[in-house]
Formats: structure tokens, sequence, C-alpha cells
């Protein structure tokens, strides 16, 4: 008799943190959303939660300064990031997965270094380097500071996605008179057209959100939108509802791809290094 | 592979170069002299930079600690096969995915001693307002409060992606062996849950280490650097004080110990698999 009801118990004891989980990790996005829409005289009221939303914030981001233009940029520069990091990476993970040589685990391991590494340390030379290239301030400068980490990023996520696909299949289509070229493009990519999608996502993500690399490289001309979001702090004040609407427009669309792409996002991130 | 030789080998090559050199934004047009071991001398007699290593290791130790606790719970949680799985398991993943430095300002602003809505919440439940980012006691929980809302969940799915491949039978076989739960997660669960625990430790202790953007967005290291990170301490001397020559000699050591741990560990992780 004692057993049901105690498994009833615990079964909503496991819901409650569940629930309790998911709350914390969703409040302090939610809190950015709604304060995006408060008025004015009730930003520095944490307490209501209910009012007349208005998009006001919204418009002084748009409408002020040259945030369009550096939403432009952001978006240039992430997707010609991603584009080559996936032409390129793609390739190499080709041979990572098909080709088996000596140290060939050692050789894939060392792909997870550029990624490793801490980008302050890439920033001090790249920016005495784009200081005598006059790359400093530019798109393109910043696309190859990016594929720094995204091409890496690329490969080892391919890589994994590839071993999946039986050899065979590939070894059938180059009897039948395909070249390995020919093989690639039409029997293997279709199949990894899915952790194609999410690698795609996830360098595009990453070269959005990030912030370091653009503070330091960029200046009027090829600021991004996490150094823009930055310069609501001004000296004389701290504009919070400038930063949360501008930040619900970053982050929109970063957690939007997320979720269509989760699954695949959660095997490419831990993927090859489980099955080592 | 060529490429990546270009955009990556080159820059560190040059960085070496620069840390054996002298190289300020004042002096570098008259020439960059070599100046030998002096830059990292310099550095390891410096109290700041020990202490800003002592700072990372600090945070770097907690943060994981805390991550891998919850992680585990939250993966086995998540485990479960309650209704509604799917959605929980993408809702949890949200925070991984938020730009830095939208995270980093939101807690700032939720953090705030007049107007936080942490605050707020603790008034509620009768506890008196704390001073989450200027308080010197207080200043280093909070970054790693915001570090394991940030990254727990990417602990967990690691974890879940391995409790998912675990066998069933040594299972069954201890259960009718009459072992309790905790036995056999203690004995069973997490010995074969090493090597995903070990690529998450790995991932976590690369990421704490080189941890940057939230942390400067909330404390910009202060108050009196008691959360200068490595990271944020060579931005400060490449990129404030612009002595390049110190800040290359810096992040060297800082690659050096990275390259350590991340050896240390990846040989860790070969030994499990190829077991």
């Amino acid at each position: 008799m004692h057993t049901p009801t105690l498994h009833r118990l615990s079964r909503s004891a496991l819901y409650v943190l569940t629930l309790m989980a998911v709350i914390i990790s969703v409040f302090p996005i939610f809190y950015l959303l709604l304060l995006s829409i408060k008025p004015a005289h009730l930003t520095f009221d944490p307490g209501t939660w209910i009012f007349e939303p208005t998009l006001a914030n919204y418009e002084a981001v748009l409408e002020g300064g040259d945030f369009v233009k550096y939403m432009i940029n952001s978006l240039t520069i992430s997707f010609a990031t991603m584009l080559v990091a996936l032409a390129l990476g793609t390739l190499a993970a080709y041979g990572f997965a098909r080709f088996k040589f000596r140290g060939r685990f050692w050789l894939r391991m060392s792909m997870l270094i550029p990624q490793m590494l801490p980008p302050i340390t890439i920033i001090v030379p790249l920016y005495v380097l784009f200081m005598n290239l006059d790359f400093l301030d530019t798109r393109h400068g910043m696309v190859i500071a990016y594929l720094t980490f995204t091409l890496p990023l690329a490969t080892w996520m391919m890589t994994g996605f590839f071993e999946d696909v039986p050899v065979e299949l590939e070894e059938s289509a180059m009897v039948d008179g395909a070249s390995r070229l020919g093989a690639l493009l039409r029997v293997s990519l279709p199949i990894v057209a899915p952790g194609l999608a999410a690698t795609a996502v996830l360098a595009f993500i990453y070269s959005w959100n990030e912030f370091l690399y653009a503070v330091i490289l960029t200046g009027r001309e090829s600021r991004t939108l996490p150094v823009t979001i930055t310069s609501y702090m001004t000296n004389k004040a701290i504009l919070w509802g400038r930063i949360a609407a501008a930040g619900s427009i970053v982050l929109i669309p970063v957690l939007a791809f997320a979720m269509l792409t989760q699954r695949y996002l959660v095997r490419g991130l831990a993927g090859g290094a489980v099955k080592g | 592979m060529i490429g990546l030789v270009l955009i990556l080998i080159y820059p560190l090559g040059y960085s070496l170069w620069l840390a054996f050199h002298q190289w300020t934004l004042r002096t570098f047009r008259q020439g960059v002299p070599y100046v030998g071991l002096d830059n990292f001398t310099d550095l390891i007699q410096g109290e700041d930079f020990t202490g800003a290593l002592a700072t990372t290791g600090t945070f770097m130790f907690f943060a994981i600690v805390l991550e891998f606790v919850l992680g585990m719970g939250l993966a086995l949680l998540l485990d479960q096969n309650l209704r509604g799985q799917r959605l929980f398991r993408s809702l949890i993943l949200l925070p991984m995915m938020c730009t830095n430095v939208v995270i980093g300002l939101t807690w700032r602003l939720m953090y705030n001693y007049e107007y936080g809505v942490v605050n707020y919440f603790l008034n509620m439940v009768g506890i008196d307002s704390v001073a989450w980012v200027s308080d010197i006691s207080v200043v280093m929980l909070s970054v790693i409060l915001v570090d394991v809302w940030n990254t727990t969940s990417f602990v967990a799915l690691l974890l879940l992606a391995g409790l998912q491949a675990l066998p069933e039978e040594p299972f069954e076989a201890a259960r009718i062996d009459g072992a309790s739960a905790w036995q056999r997660f203690v004995h069973l669960t997490l010995p074969l849950l090493r090597p995903a625990i070990l690529v998450a430790l790995l991932w976590r202790v690369i990421d704490t280490f080189r941890i940057f953007d939230v942390i400067y967005l909330l404390t910009a290291g202060g108050p009196a650097r008691k959360t200068e990170t490595v990271s944020i301490y060579v931005y400060r001397y490449g990129f404030k004080l612009f002595d390049l020559g110190f800040a290359a000699a810096a992040s060297y050591l800082m690659i050096l110990i990275m390259l350590i741990m991340a050896i240390v560990l990846t040989t860790m992780i070969g030994r499990t698999s190829s077991d």
C-alpha cells in the first residue's frame, strides 16, 4: 500500500525540482525582456510585474546613434565567418573522419587547442599585426579574428558527424563511378546536413555573441552589437531601459536558433569528445 | 590546415617575439627594444599577476565544484522521463547560449543594491539587502553564482548524454543483488560515467580559466581587484595601459598553464576511452 503513494510523492518532488531549475534558468532572461518593455518610470521598481507595456526603449535604441549600422555589421561579420568556417571546416573534417593515419587521436585533440586558448592571448599579437596591416576597425579583420575559434570548432564538430556516416555508402558510390569529391557532395553531405546546420548555427552564434575581440579590434566603423550595448553605460548613468531593449534584440535570434537546433547542438558539443 | 597555421601559429609566434621586447603605445614608433626576460621577471615579481592567478584559481574551484554537483543532480532529474522532458531540456539550455555581455549586464542590474530584483526577493522573505557587487567579502560569491547559472546546464547536458549511453545490465544485476539507489550511484553510475565527467571537466576548466566578459561587465574586476581574473589582468595591461610586450609575456604564461591543464585532462580522457 505504501509504495505507490511514496512513488507518487517522490514523482511530484522530482517535478518540483525540475520546475525550480527551469524557473531559475529562465528568470533572468524573462526579467530582461520584461524590463525592455517597462515604462521608464518603473525601471527602478523591481516589484511591479503588471503594467502597460511600451516600445519606447526599442524606439530609442533603433533611432538613436548608429545602432542599425552596427546591427548590419554584426550580421555581415557573423555570416561571413560562418560561411568560411563551414567551407574549410567541412573539408578538413572529412579528411579527419575518412583517412586513418598515425597520431590521429592527438592530432584531433590538438584541434581543440585553438578553441581552448584564452582569447586574450590571441588578441594581444593580433592587435599589433592588425595595426601594421591596417586591419584594425575593419569588417574583414573581424572575420579573420573570428575564424581563429570558429574554424577549429567547425572542424571538430563536423568530424564527429562524418564519422557517423558509414564508409560503405561512399565506397559503393565510388564503385558506381563517382569521384571522392562527388561521393562527399552527393552521398555524405546530405546525410550530415542536420549536423552541418547545427555547426552553422553555433559558428554564427559564437561570432554574434563575441565581445572581447570586438571591443579591442573595432572602432566607430566595424563595431558589433555586444560592444554597442555597453555604450549605454555612460559616465553619467547606466541607461537600463535601452540596455534591456538592445540586449533583447541581440538575444532573441540566438535563443530562437538554439531552440530549433538544440538536439544537434548538444550532440555536436559533446559529440566527438565523448566518443574519444 | 594551412589556413589554420596562418591565422593561429603566426600570431602566436609573433606574440612570443613581443614577449621579449618592450612595446608600448607611447614608445613603439621609436623602435621596439629587446629586453630579454625582463617582462617575465616583472610579472612573477609583481603581486598583481600572482594575485590574479589566485583569484582565477578560487573562482575556478568553487564554480566548477558547484556546477558539477548541481549539474549531476540536473542530469539525473532530466533522465527520469518526466512528462514535458523535451521542453524542460530546451528551457534549461537557454542560459548557456546567451550573449555574455547581456548576461553580465542583466545580473549587474539584478544584483543592484537598491533596485535589484535579487534583493527585492530577499527582502520579501525577510532577509536584509546584500551589496552583491560592491562588498569585498561577497563579490566572489556573486561572480561564481552567475557562472553557475550560466553553465550548469552545459555540464548537465554532457552528463545526461553520458547517462543515456550507459548499459542497462549492470544496474539490473545490482538491483537484484539488493544494492540501494545510493550504492548503485556511487559504485556504478559514477565510475561508468567517468569519460563524460572528464570531458565536461576539461571544458569547464578551460572556460573558467579564461573567463572575461561576464566578470568584466559585472564588476570590471573590482572592487579593489577582488575579482580580477588573469584575462582581465592581461586586458588591463594590454589595452588600458598599452604595454603590449608585458601583456604578451603574461599571455604566454597563461597559455603555458592552460596547456598543462589540457594535456593532463586529455591524457586522462585518452586513457579511459582506450580502456
